[in-house]
């Protein structure tokens, strides 16, 4: 029963998320999914180490490329391309973390920047002669189809995005109960009190960094084969702020905050950019009216309300269960 | 190596970027140090003053008309800003008003787009004409941009050194807790800083419209720059700006004529590297260290 009540919440947002791809078309549900994964590293950077990165972009795109490199190269399996994007991933970010998370939060979003900048003139300008600059490499058509799931196909793919976004979230929550997940809490809270109880902050940081980096470079990797394409577009400074926008509209640190964030900044995006043609307007000002409303974002606001509710509807059958047996 | 025509040149193109720089980076800078928030929506009154000044030196021909008028659009863009929500965000979080203010960066490039739409509009060059310094051809309106940029360098040191609305500022950005103390209204200070920043801003975006193209997103493109030349010059500190905005200006007109990608890899570098030696930027001060 205790088992239950710790994932209820779990298979009830993604319940609600199969819900999604009924009433939505499918490379917009593709699209969330994938942009959840990326949003939840974010978040967890955000709002359980206290990271403010604008440069989650550079991961993104260090994933995206680590698939693209093997599919448009070596080989056409696109599992083999996801998992070498997570590799690439791990070794970016254990090679810049120990720079980084050293550095307060303001200069650790701004160097997060420089870096995202740097990867991007690095695929557009340097290495143009591997990635072919602004043209990007095409693989969509090179993409093997595999038995089981079929990833070349964007009604399986869902449900494989799915799957991984499911077991990215499950892992999260397991994080947050475990002792590192409350290390991380306290690295962001007091990091003196943790460092009196005998903890590394550096190494708790640094691991922290890897895993919310490696996330990121996951969902780069989810897109390079999804999309079948790569170009330095995907980690231009324009959209360096989108995901801790989307954690920030979600709610900071709580655990669906980001599948509402990206379903919300998504689909605004893609809704309003349909019938306006002028989304940035919309989704400013609404950002700024979110901000000024209450800085716990959507779900922040509407959890505790939830729960509220919940429990007042618990409360008398609970009361009438025990009478029952009394009687 | 490198000709003497074309070093020279190389200079003078970075030092008026630099300019460029300068005077949008004053105002994040202004702003960060006395308020502790971080304006991303200076960029959007870059924008706007770049966009009033092509209006009106397309209907009267001036562009000097032009640019002053960018600067008082931006400074009062920047009142209104001010007035209608910072001053509600205030005590909150920096991370969340930096996500305001991006809000509000966005939404002012939808209301660019209402306005003006999404072609990229030339702004003509008012003077052509080009003088010869050292055997080098140079454009006197780089020149004059430079020029600008000194005199408002100037202007502010006075601003802050010999008034006391900007020493009550100076007093502010060490700690404002005490200039409240005194009993000085502390978001009259924060008024007027915004304004001169949301002016500088305008300024600057009026007198780079002849020599780029308008079009809504140019604040995305110089976003990095402008803030990793804060970062560099310390945040808060104006001489740190004034010093990091020619460094980043000359390493990317130098660097593009080395190797032309270098000119936008290279000032990330130096910033990376300048972070890692020294986290608070090479001018800012300890104290300012949250």
């Amino acid at each position: 029963m205790k088992v239950l009540r710790w994932w209820w919440g779990l298979l009830l947002a993604f319940a609600a998320l199969a819900l999604v791809r009924i009433f939505l078309p499918l490379p917009f549900a593709n699209e969330i999914v994938i942009f959840s994964i990326y949003a939840m590293a974010c978040n967890f950077l955000l709002g359980r180490v206290g990271f403010i990165s604008f440069g989650q972009p550079a991961y993104l795109a260090v994933g995206a490329y680590g698939a693209g490199f093997y599919l448009f190269y070596f080989g056409a399996n696109p599992y083999v391309g996801i998992l070498l994007g997570i590799v690439a991933g791990i070794i970016v970010s254990l090679a810049v973390g120990p720079l980084f998370v050293r550095l307060r939060s303001d200069y650790f979003a701004l160097v997060n920047l420089a870096l995202s900048v740097i990867v991007f003139y690095l695929m557009q300008k340097v290495l143009a002669g591997i990635t072919h600059g602004d043209n990007g490499l095409w693989f969509l058509t090179s993409i093997a189809s595999t038995p089981v799931l079929d990833l070349s196909r964007p009604d399986h793919f869902f449900i494989f995005a799915f799957l991984v976004a499911f077991a990215i979230w499950a892992f999260y929550k397991y994080v947050d109960d475990s002792i590192f997940g409350a290390c991380c809490l306290a690295t962001k809270v007091n990091e003196d009190k943790l460092t009196f109880l005998g903890y590394s902050n550096y190494s708790i940081r640094l691991a922290a960094f890897v895993i919310a980096n490696t996330t990121a470079a996951l969902a780069g990797a989810m897109y390079a084969v999804y999309l079948g394409f790569v170009s330095p577009e995907i980690t231009s400074t324009a959209h360096a702020p989108e995901p801790v926008v989307v954690t920030i509209l979600g709610g900071v640190g709580t655990l669906y905050g980001p599948i509402v964030g990206s379903l919300v900044y998504i689909g605004m995006k893609d809704l309003i950019s349909r019938v306006v043609g002028n989304w940035e307007l919309i989704i400013g000002f609404g950002l700024v009216f979110i901000m000024l409303a209450g800085e716990k974002g959507i779900c922040g606001t509407l959890e505790p309300l939830f729960k509220k509710a919940l429990s007042r509807a618990a409360a008398p059958g609970a009361s009438a269960g025990v009478g029952g047996k009394t009687t | 190596m490198i000709d003497t025509q074309l070093l020279i040149s190389g200079v003078l193109f970075g030092l008026s970027l630099g300019s460029i720089f300068f005077l949008m980076a004053i105002g994040l800078s202004l702003c960060f140090g006395l308020m502790r928030i971080i304006s991303l929506d200076q960029l959007l009154y870059y924008s706007i003053g770049a966009y009033i000044t092509y209006t009106i030196s397309l209907t009267t021909g001036n562009l000097w008309l032009g640019a002053i008028g960018g600067m008082a659009a931006g400074a009062a863009a920047g009142l209104i800003a001010e007035r209608l929500i910072y001053l509600r965000i205030y005590e909150r979080d920096i991370t969340f008003t930096m996500i305001t203010s991006f809000g509000i960066l966005i939404g002012g490039v939808g209301i660019i787009k209402y306005f003006w739409g999404l072609v990229p509009r030339p702004v003509e060059v008012p003077i052509t004409a080009q003088i010869n310094l050292l055997g080098t051809e140079i454009p006197v309106y780089r020149l004059i941009i430079i020029v600008v940029a000194a005199l408002v360098y100037v202007g502010i040191w006075m601003f802050l050194n010999r008034t006391i609305i900007g020493k009550a500022m100076r007093a502010g950005i060490e700690n404002v807790e005490h200039v409240e103390g005194l009993g000085i209204n502390v978001y009259r200070l924060f008024t007027i800083a915004f304004v001169i920043a949301g002016g500088l801003s305008g300024l600057a975006g009026g007198l780079y419209a002849p020599l780029i193209m308008v079009d809504p997103n140019m604040g995305l493109d110089v976003l990095a720059f402008v803030f990793m030349i804060v970062i560099i010059g310390g945040l808060g500190s104006i001489k740190g700006t004034l010093v990091s905005s020619f460094l980043i200006g000359q390493v990317i007109s130098l660097g593009a004529l080395i190797y032309a990608p270098l000119a936008q890899m290279a000032p990330f570098a130096i910033m990376l590297l300048i972070l890692l030696v020294k986290p608070t930027g090479l001018f800012g001060s300890p104290l300012l260290k949250r």
